[in-house]
């Protein structure tokens, strides 16, 4: 009997249009339907053809937050594959190729296991895409899955495209994992669990996806541009089932402008994008701010200046997003760390806009929309029944005559859908009196700007939230300070530190109470702020808005998410 | 035929304050007329005000509305009739937004044939920016964003619909009266996109596409005008390259609208369905 492992990475890479998001994909749901907790990551280059994809999936007894350096399984679809990620091979990696496509170098620090797939295919008489089946089949083997389950995922899978199909990738799945199998009889493979439970396992475009549709946002718009898009593909695909309209307008000017049609018409709304459409939609952002049109807004981000790297990832537009939109108007920016603050918070966005008749940004990246992990059964259940607050939306007038920006105490107004009998308003970009008409008048100008900023007091009194925190202030070593997706490899790290520490994490990261955040950071502690970005702008947030300085930062900006691994390094470094 | 019962509230607004002689006070007139021809009232329409002289109607006209942002009342039209395709819809701006700022709007709403009505008050100038030139003005014309006169040919919006697939184009003038109303009323009767364009006097801006200018270059169409033959509606709007403006119904053609093509939309307007409450069946994709 082999020795068990309680945590492994694996990786497969392969020339793009190979079909290895495929594999990858499968492979994580193998490993998760078999009693592992997964993460997972795809990176691909913004080519079509011609690039090199990898998927990875960490697979583990305990919950899995971020990926890991060291690579334990990997397997080459091309001769790249092990050039790239050589370096993160250690003695116990194995790497498995095929020698007919890739040369094994000799003397390797690390096992070599040959994988035959070009003869395999050509004895199964299958196209060269097959290798996809070979290469999950084989990876199954080598974590020591048990057989009849890939059997049965393929079965499942292919299914809709009849027996043949089938037929013909479970015999390729069967025969990369038989030829792995004899030339790996007995090493450590993974302590599965036998369970009967399929637990959930999703990318925050999916949760966000998930939210807007149990949110009842009816109406979805734009313009394709990773790393949003995929909340655009799920969304429209699920129309026939949610009978929400999701539209890919013309341009993202169109987007953004189409959604507040539909918004100030009635129905919730929702546009997602990345930095290069937001920017462009910063006017109607302003426009939602002054008319008080509910929207919601989806960036993902990814890096800039620019077109920047398309399909890599950065936290680096939280700034342009806190401050979008000419002219002063108040706005609420969540950014969640993982799926489920993903589900919660962008679930609690509709009603936040609609509470606060005002543009609410849901910030994502990359790593967070694309990287794939579990969420409880039972919490996502929850958050999507949760009924929906539209906050002062009314039917009918509740007097006459009606005042669409009726100065209130808390600055919220009654806010009616059109088609009401009896009255009328408008949705004015130009500064307005109360009953809606434009007004240049100096008094009424004061009091309309007064009322709208007004609104942001009353969030942080009644909505807005504390970031958590994670183990004991007091007596920690450093005390890390994220938001958004760099929660994940905060979590990581720490398990990986014998020192004390603790963890605050933001979410409501715009506005912010001053007073409040404050007390979360005394002289005597030594915080740690973690961003995925070169200038660190979160950091010039809390000093803006909580006059909180944090001295130690660390970023990193080439595109690529952290590993924990490096947090650690840059700590000792630090200490050096 | 739109359902709607009359009330007592009135369409007269606030008293324009566009100048004396300015062609929007037409425009404004024929709106209203097309309204109560049709017993609409002001909380039975949705109205889309763009910026610009055109666009300060937002304030003269009682309806529930929008004034949005300049070049954008079109594509927030869109959103609204899909979010209630029950109530009419009517957009109205300058020729600078709706064929300048938000002219990649007009294209793919015509491409849509969404069940809108639009009215472009056609001044060949920017009214409210103090008179520079417009997408429509004519090649040479001098203004003050243009001393030596402009390069650019004039966009012929007739032209530009027809091509881009509105299933209504018609063209007006500001100076009668009658035949706008009725123009107004039988492009919102239409189903689908109708662009409405509206020879326009920017009595203070423009002293060459004046009201003695159009009285003598419009022509009412042809008695044997097949609103229907397309090819026929084509050669019409060309006459503009001669400066020769045609009046009335260019092009009418069947087609499904947007909103008819939406099968979320079929049995009632998407604001008052009830609410989506499967969540589970999203859920298990996620196994
Ligand atoms: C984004 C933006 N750019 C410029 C302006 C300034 N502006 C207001 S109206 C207008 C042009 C108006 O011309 P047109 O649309 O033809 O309408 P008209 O005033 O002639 O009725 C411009 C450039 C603006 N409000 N917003
Ligand atoms: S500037 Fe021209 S378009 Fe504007 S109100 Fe005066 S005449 Fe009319």
């Amino acid at each position: 009997m082999a020795e068990q492992q309680t945590e492994f990475l694996w990786k497969v890479g392969a020339p793009a249009g190979q079909g290895v998001m495929t594999t990858g994909l499968l492979f994580s749901k193998l490993c998760a339907q078999s009693g592992g907790q997964v993460f997972d990551y795809a990176e691909y280059p913004s080519l079509i053809q011609g690039g090199h994809n990898t998927y990875e999936v960490l697979c583990s007894n305990t919950p899995a937050h971020n990926r890991q350096w060291q690579v334990d399984y990997l397997v080459c679809l091309d001769a790249i594959t092990l050039k790239e990620h050589e370096h993160r091979l250690d003695a116990s990696s194995i790497v498995v190729l095929d020698p007919a496509t890739s040369s094994a170098p000799t003397n390797p620090a690390y096992t070599i296991v040959p994988l035959p797939v070009k003869e395999l295919l050509a004895e199964l008489k299958a196209s060269s895409i097959m290798a996809n089946m070979i290469a999950l089949g084989a990876s199954w083997a080598l974590v020591g899955g048990d057989q009849k389950h890939l059997v049965e995922l393929i079965a499942e899978q292919f299914g809709k495209k009849g027996e043949e199909v089938v037929n013909l990738n479970q015999n390729c799945a069967a025969r990369g994992y038989e030829a792995v199998k004899s030339a790996l009889p007995d090493h450590a493979v993974f302590a599965w669990k036998d369970t009967t439970e399929t637990p959930l396992v999703m990318g925050g475009n999916d949760a966000f996806s998930l939210a807007a549709a149990a949110a009842d946002c009816r109406f979805y718009a734009a313009y394709p541009m990773t790393p949003s898009s995929s909340v655009l593909a799920t969304l429209a695909a699920w129309q026939k089932t949610t009978g929400m309209v999701v539209r890919h307008a013309e341009d993202e000017v169109g987007v953004i402008s189409e959604a507040l049609g539909a918004s100030f018409a009635g129905v919730r709304a929702c546009v997602g994008t990345s930095g290069g459409g937001f920017a462009l939609m910063t006017e109607s952002i302003s426009y939602a701010g002054i008319a008080e049109i509910p929207i919601v807004i989806f960036l993902s981000q990814r890096p800039g200046p620019a077109t920047g790297l398309p399909t890599a990832t950065e936290q680096g537009d939280l700034l342009f997003a806190t401050y979008a939109g000419h002219g002063e108007f108040p706005k609420i920016v969540l950014a969640p760390g993982d799926v489920t603050e993903m589900l919660e918070l962008s679930r609690h966005a509709f009603d936040l806009a609609d509470i606060y008749q005002t543009p609410v940004i849901v910030l994502s990246d990359k790593f967070l929309s694309e990287s794939r992990m579990h969420l409880d059964q039972t919490v996502a259940e929850q958050v999507m029944a949760t009924k929906p607050n539209y906050g002062r939306t009314i039917h009918n007038p509740s007097e006459l005559p009606y005042l669409r920006y009726k100065v209130t105490e808390d600055g919220i107004s009654e806010r009616l859908i059109p088609g009401a009998a009896g009255t009328y308003y408008q949705a004015n970009s130009y500064e307005h009196l109360e009953d809606s008409h434009t007004t240049e008048d100096p008094t009424e100008r004061c009091r309309q700007v007064e009322k709208r900023l007004q609104k942001q007091q009353t969030y942080l009194d009644h909505h807005w939230l504390m970031p958590s925190i994670d183990g004991s202030l007091d007596g920690a070593k450093y005390v890390f300070v994220t938001w958004g997706s760099s929660k994940l490899v905060v979590q990581q790290a720490r398990q990986l530190l014998d020192e004390p520490t603790a963890h605050i994490h933001f979410t409501h990261v715009y506005p912010m109470d001053r007073e409040k955040v404050a007390t979360l950071f005394a002289a005597d502690r030594h915080y740690v702020l973690v961003e995925n970005n070169a200038t660190g702008q979160f950091g010039t947030l809390l000093r803006s808005e909580a006059g909180v300085d944090i001295k130690h930062t660390i970023h990193k900006y080439d595109g690529r998410a952290f590993y924990s691994e490096e947090i650690v390094a840059a700590l000792e470094q630090h200490d050096r | 035929m739109i359902d709607s019962q009359p009330s007592s509230l009135d369409f007269t607004g606030y008293t324009p304050t566009w100048c004396a002689g300015c062609g929007n006070w037409g425009i404004g007139k024929g709106i209203e007329l097309a309204l109560k021809k049709q017993q609409l009232s002001p909380d039975s329409v949705i109205m889309l005000f763009d910026i610009g002289c055109s666009g300060n109607m937002n304030d003269f006209i009682n309806a529930y509305a929008m004034h949005t942002l300049h070049g954008r009342a079109l594509a927030t039209a869109v959103g609204v009739k899909i979010a209630n395709h029950k109530l009419p819809v009517l957009v109205t701006g300058g020729d600078g937004a709706l064929y300048g700022e938000g002219g990649n709007h007009f294209l793919h709403a015509c491409r849509g044939n969404h069940d809108l009505t639009v009215i472009v008050h056609d001044n060949s100038v920017y009214g409210l920016t103090t008179g520079q030139v417009s997408p429509t003005a004519s090649k040479g014309k001098k203004s003050k964003s243009t001393p030596s006169g402009i390069i650019e040919r004039p966009v012929n919006p007739l032209l530009l619909a027809l091509t881009q697939g509105a299933t209504f184009v018609a063209q007006g003038f500001t100076a009668q009266l009658p035949q706008l109303a009725e123009l107004i009323t039988a492009g919102m009767q239409h189903k689908g996109l109708s662009i409405i364009n509206v020879l326009q006097p920017c009595v203070t801006f423009n002293k060459e596409n004046t009201y003695a200018y159009y009285i003598k270059n419009t022509y009412k169409l042809p008695e044997d005008h097949d609103k229907s033959n397309f090819s026929q509606a084509l050669e019409q709007a060309q006459a503009v390259f001669e400066e020769r403006f045609p009046l009335g119904i260019l092009y009418q053609a069947e087609r499904p609208s947007y909103q008819d093509e939406l099968p979320q939309l079929a049995s009632e307007a998407l604001v008052n369905k009830q609410r989506f409450l499967n969540n589970s069946a999203l859920l298990k994709q996620f196994t």
